[in-house]
């Protein structure tokens, strides 16, 4: 079956198409999909995974067209970023 | 031998019959000016005109609820085109191609609330809950959906920048 993999930076961003065998999980679409190779930065164990914006485990199960993606972690501290609408936060 | 031939052509002149009076009788009623100025809009059902896609966009210009220059993807040319066909004259002296552009999120902004990749129709931003979020310049066709609802504003458009990939030959401008 076929599924995605994608790997977003701002500079750069990587998207293939891999082929993995029917029960594959997200960590074999990872591996196969030649992205840790490219982005040495990736850390199996510390980053999140997901499967089309769901955070999901590296164990999780695979179906036919799913979107693989490698999150990066927030740069910015939810609470300290002014939101629209709502009251500055006191530490900015 | 006979009694087949017979029998089949038979079934074959009421089946058929049948389907021409239904074609007759259940016909939908296409607006032959609403289709030509769907035939004119890009097609691309982005939205940005405020309509839900390029088919009601061309029913509110036959009906003339909308101007010829609702359309920012399609530009000067659509506009024109829109006005010949409606038979409107309209100044685009002002007017002013935007370009190709994309969206491109602050990443010193971002705080991973998932809002964008919700209103993303082509499933063009990567995220999840607290992770942060990155257009993917592949897929996204500017329709900037995600824009007002991001609550931080750290979406903005970009120009797509002139590449060796991306350059093409300009069309030339065509005679009216």
């Amino acid at each position: 079956m076929k599924v995605q993999v994608v790997y977003a930076t701002p500079g750069r961003q990587f998207w293939v198409h891999v082929e993995v065998q029917p029960g594959a999980t997200v960590r074999d679409a990872v591996v196969r999909s030649d992205v840790l190779r490219q982005f040495p930065e990736i850390d199996l164990e510390q980053q999140k995974f997901g499967i089309f914006g769901k955070i999901a485990t590296l164990d999780a199960p695979l179906d036919d067209g799913d979107r693989v993606e490698i999150y990066r972690a927030l740069i910015a501290d939810p609470k300290q970023v002014k939101q629209r609408g709502k009251a500055t936060p006191a530490a900015t | 031998m006979l009694i087949a031939i017979g029998s089949l052509t038979v079934i074959g002149l009421a089946l058929g019959g049948i389907l021409g009076t239904a074609a007759r009788l259940l016909a939908v009623k296409v607006d032959p000016l609403e289709s030509d100025l769907q035939a004119l809009l890009p097609g691309s059902q982005c939205g940005q005109c405020g309509y839900v896609g390029c088919a009601q966009a061309a029913k509110a210009l036959a009906q003339g609820d909308a101007a010829v220059t609702l359309c920012p993807p399609g530009g000067k040319a659509v506009a024109e085109a829109l006005a010949r066909r409606l038979g409107v004259t309209v100044d685009l002296s002002t007017h002013v191609d935007r370009g190709p552009e994309y969206a491109a999120i602050d990443e010193a902004l971002c705080i991973g609330c998932t809002r964008c990749i919700k209103e993303c129709s082509v499933d063009g931003i990567v995220g999840a809950t607290k992770q942060m979020h990155t257009i993917l310049f592949e897929a996204c066709h500017a329709c900037g959906k995600c824009i007002p609802v991001c609550p931080t504003d750290a979406i903005k458009m970009h120009p797509v920048q002139v590449t060796l990939g991306t350059w093409h030959w300009p069309k030339p401008v065509a005679a009216h």
